[in-house]
């Protein structure tokens, strides 16, 4: 596994993190990196469509505390994640490879060291593992 | 070089089955197979599940006799919380059953069993249904007979919700409980079965009985099989869907074994063989004997006729006439023709109709008093009923939030499974000489 | 009867509880038997499936398919009435979704089959039979199905080209379906024939919950002696009522039980597991990070309560082992 670079996709509240960064650079250092306006936003399907599409881990960045424009969308967030981490388990996907993290960082350092320290993680973890997908032309009658 | 011919797939029977006769070159049978070609898991896929769920997921295992599934699934529950529902509890449970075992005692008979015997086994498939029978035997029966299903499904739905799939069914109780207004109909619905119930038994008597032809063949040897018969009692060993022990009768009607169902798995075996995904029951205390039928088998049937066969009467008084009147006719205990299983329908439906009245006119089933809210968790349950088909056990054990860690589950198609192989392939035997086969 | 309208009703990986659905139509079965020549329906008529490799392709008017397909005869049997049909209708939850079956998703053939066939207590199986695609039986050769890994609904497998949900689907809609195919007024293709809206939508109990539900607790069903006439979710029990489709006409809510999904998501939803987690995550009222830990670490197997019936279908459909 000495090669593997796990697919980790970012999601970030714009209002809490990186508003003062230069987006194209921080970009370039974060791979499937998705600003958003409010970690509320990130539904619940989005995550699950991530790991459908291949992603080994999903990181989400939230406002801190009380800090939320849009009233308590990281904690909604938040509560989203614990029982999606359930969840994943049940379809055999460990818990560690959903994160949330409610903090404040205007200048957005931390993101990309947040995304390393995962992925650094899930190296450990390996890459999830895959499922064969239903192919509708099987055997012919 | 022996000739294969496939029946595929078997038609009018619950379950997905196919048949496979082998031929030698003269034309004559030399083996024939009844395989079962699926296979779901409910036993693992039920694991980690809340016990209390499993009323619900259960009745998919078959939606042709899914209130058994919930009933057997529900006393596990109580079983495994230790809890005896109230008596109004229990008398709804037994409403909803008996309504059961009437309607699906009916679909058996007219859609499933009918075409053959109203119209004869040689009819085009094309006519040889249900359609076929109501226009034998006239749209006015036919309109009873799909009146009385509804309305016997009305009470199902009132008490479980889907009749195909029931969804009541707690520890200790049920879920809703019965009004005065709903009693009233109830009542009438009630009457009114034990009426068709006599009326279906004379109308068996009219067609099938009076013809001498028909008659003859099918208490022919070769439409019988002999085993042993399997089937719950009440403590008088009269015949009880819905609770009681156990009792086994040989093939030639002693008293094999009377046992508590908590004791199934020393009773009761499930022999593998490569063919079939079905696991083929038989019992453990005689040894896995092969397909065979006779003294030598370790065979044994469930249904209709099994619990005849195992009981000593009926447990309502109309019934237990039929009974009497069915035995003399058939020549004594106990009976093994393939035919009797349709009679003995008739005559459950009959009980069960007689039964549902009783349960109608009790001062207690209208009473708000639905739970018995005593749990206490023992982490092992198992539920035993009489399925329409047959015997049926459930057995659970969980831990200790109630969540299922095992699930073994003895449903009724396979204590049949060997059975029907053996007849099968007597049947093949004794109608296919010379090569013709008849599709049915 | 040659310009009658041909149709098939067949099972694959079903119960049976939609075959007797159809059957629960009641008097309108006789109209619907009088109006087209039914051509298959293993459990009430005698046709086989040569009968059916027989025709011409698209000969079938309608194929009414229920059951999922576990196995390979369940493939061939859908393949064969998808030629064979113009249109096809994916009948019942296991059908459009995978159903309850489809919870076999969570587990691998290979632990089925362990159990099934050698750890399960009543197993007497001293040669280690398993059964196989392939079997000699003194020189015979028998053969089975090849059971797959997986469950599959039906579109996963062929072109459906309506839906018709729950467990099973209630009698007015399948009269409503059947009629619609016979006049010929049907939807768009892939439509679903049935409402659009959540089953909260039309729950007479939905009344009773408060502007803002608040759960500090969440109970299971048979912890409580659930109030007859309010919402569920409002008693601390799940209920799936807010991302299920309506039409069952809360069947199982007019019994004092929770809704399980059975028809499915509502229109436009793919996965009704996570629209249920956005819903039930909103009403958990918690504090700080350790009540919400310690009220949804409570909440017992999640996964079987929101991909019930449809766990094949979800986005991420089966266990990864
Ligand atoms: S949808 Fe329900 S009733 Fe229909 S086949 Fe599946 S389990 Fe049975
Ligand atoms: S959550 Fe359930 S009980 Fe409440 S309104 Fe919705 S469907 Fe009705
Ligand atoms: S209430 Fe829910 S589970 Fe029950 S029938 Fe309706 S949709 Fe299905
Ligand atoms: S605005 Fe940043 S998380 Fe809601």
């Amino acid at each position: 596994m000495a090669t593997y670079e796990p697919k980790l996709v970012c999601f970030s509240c714009k209002f809490g993190w990186g508003y003062l960064a230069d987006e194209h650079e921080l970009a370039k250092q974060v791979k499937n990196w998705i600003p958003i306006i409010c970690s509320g936003k990130v539904d619940s399907s989005h995550i699950l469509n991530a790991f459908k599409q291949g992603a080994d881990g999903v990181l989400i960045l939230g406002c801190r505390g009380g800090d939320c424009h849009y009233q308590d969308g990281n904690y909604e967030a938040k509560k989203r994640v614990i029982l999606l981490h359930k969840l994943l388990e049940s379809y055999g996907i460990e818990k560690e490879r959903l994160r949330i993290e409610l903090a404040m960082d205007p200048e957005g350092k931390r993101i990309p060291v947040l995304v390393k320290e995962m992925s650094e993680r899930l190296k450990k973890l390996g890459p999830v593992k895959k499922i064969e997908e239903p192919a509708k032309t099987a055997s012919a009658v | 070089m022996s000739k294969k011919v496939t029946i595929s797939p078997v038609t009018r029977l619950e379950g997905h089955g196919k048949i496979e006769i082998f031929m030698d070159d003269k034309g004559n049978v030399e083996d024939a197979y009844f395989q079962v070609l699926e296979l779901r898991g409910f036993e693992r896929f039920c694991i980690g599940r809340p016990a209390e769920e499993m009323p619900r997921i259960v009745p998919n295992i078959c939606g042709v006799c899914p209130s058994p599934h919930n009933m057997a699934s529900t006393k596990a529950l109580d079983d495994l919380y230790s809890v005896e529902p109230t008596p109004t509890a229990k008398l709804i449970r037994q409403l909803h059953y008996n309504a059961f075992y009437v309607e699906d005692h009916y679909i058996h008979f007219f859609f499933l069993a009918a075409p053959d015997f109203v119209l004869g086994p040689d009819a085009d498939p094309a006519v040889r249904n249900i359609v076929g029978v109501i226009q034998k035997v006239g749209m006015e029966i036919g309109g009873k007979v799909i009146n009385i299903r509804k309305r016997c499904r009305e009470i199902i739905k009132l008490i479980a919700s889907k009749p195909c799939h029931p969804e009541g069914g707690l520890p200790g109780g049920v879920p809703r409980g019965i009004t005065e207004e709903e009693r009233k109909w109830i009542k009438e619905t009630a009457d009114d079965c034990v009426e068709f119930a006599q009326f279906a038994l004379k109308l068996f008597k009219d067609i099938v009985l009076a013809n001498k032809k028909y008659l003859d063949l099918v208490l022919s040897d070769s439409y019988g099989l002999k085993t042993y018969y399997m089937g719950l009692v009440d403590d008088k060993k009269k015949v009880n869907f819905y609770e009681g022990k156990l009792r086994v009768v040989s093939p030639s009607g002693g008293e094999f074994a009377l046992f508590d169902p908590h004791d199934y798995i020393s009773h009761i075996g499930e022999w593998v063989e490569p063919w079939t995904y079905i696991k083929l029951t038989h019992l453990k205390k005689v040894g896995w004997s092969g397909l065979i039928e006779g003294d030598k088998t370790s065979l044994y049937r469930v249904g209709p006729l099994a619990r005849l066969n195992v009981a000593e009467g009926m447990a309502t008084p109309l019934a237990q006439k039929e009974y009497e009147k069915m035995y003399d006719t058939l020549g004594g205990k106990p009976s093994h023709h393939t035919l009797a299983f349709h009679w003995a329908r008739l005559i459950e439906a009959l009980q069960a109709a007689e039964d549902m009245q009783r349960i109608a006119n009790d001062p207690m089933l209208t009473s708000k008093d639905i739970r018995n809210m005593n749990l206490r968790l023992k982490r092992v349950g198992i539920g035993c009923v009489e399925a329409a088909r047959g015997t049926l056990i459930h057995h659970y054990e969980t831990d200790d939030r109630g969540l299922i860690t095992k699930a073994n589950l003895i449903v009724a198609t396979q204590h049949n499974a060997a059975p029907i192989c053996v007849s099968v392939k007597k049947s093949a035997q004794g109608f296919v000489k010379g090569s013709v086969v008849k599709e049915g | 009867m040659a310009d009658k309208p041909k149709v098939a009703i067949c099972w694959l990986g079903g119960c049976g509880g939609c075959d007797e659905a159809v059957v629960d139509i009641n008097e309108v079965i006789l109209k619907v038997v009088d109006a087209v020549e039914l051509v298959l329906w293993p459990v009430a008529l005698d046709f086989k499936y040569h009968h059916i490799e027989a025709m011409k392709d698209g000969e079938i008017a309608l194929s009414i398919i229920n059951g999922n397909v576990r196995n390979s005869e369940q493939e061939e049997v859908a393949k064969l009435l998808r030629n064979k049909s113009q249109l096809v209708l994916a009948f019942g939850a296991c059908a459009c979704f995978g159903g309850t079956p489809g919870m076999a998703n969570f587990r691998t053939k290979e632990d089925i089959f362990n159990w099934v066939y050698r750890d399960a207590p009543t197993v007497v199986n001293p040669k280690k039979n398993v059964p196989q695609p392939k079997t000699q039986v003194d020189g015979k050769e028998l053969t089975l199905p090849e059971f797959y890994e997986q469950v599959f609904a039906l579109n996963q497998v062929i072109d459906v080209d309506y839906y018709l949900p729950g467990c099973p689907p209630p009698p007015d809609l399948v009269v409503h379906a059947i009629t619609a195919v016979l006049e010929g007024k049907l939807p768009p293709k892939g439509s679903t024939l049935a409402p659009h809206k959540a089953l909260c939508d039309t729950c007479l109990r939905n009344k009773t919950k408060p502007d803002k539900l608040a759960l500090k607790n969440i109970k299971r069903i048979h912890e409580i002696e659930a109030a007859s006439d309010t919402c569920f979710l409002n008693q601390g029990v799940i209920c799936l009522g807010p991302a299920t489709r309506t039409g069952c006409g809360e069947a199982c809510i007019n019994i004092n039980i929770p809704c399980r999904g059975c028809f499915g998501p509502v229109e436009g939803v793919v996965d009704s597991g996570a629209k249920f987690v956005s819903a039930l995550a909103s009403i958990i009222d918690a504090e700080d990070d350790e009540e919400m830990q310690r009220i949804i670490e409570k909440i017992d197997d999640p996964a079987g309560y929101f991909y019930r019936f449809t766990l094949p279908v979800s986005l991420l459909k089966k266990k990864r082992v």
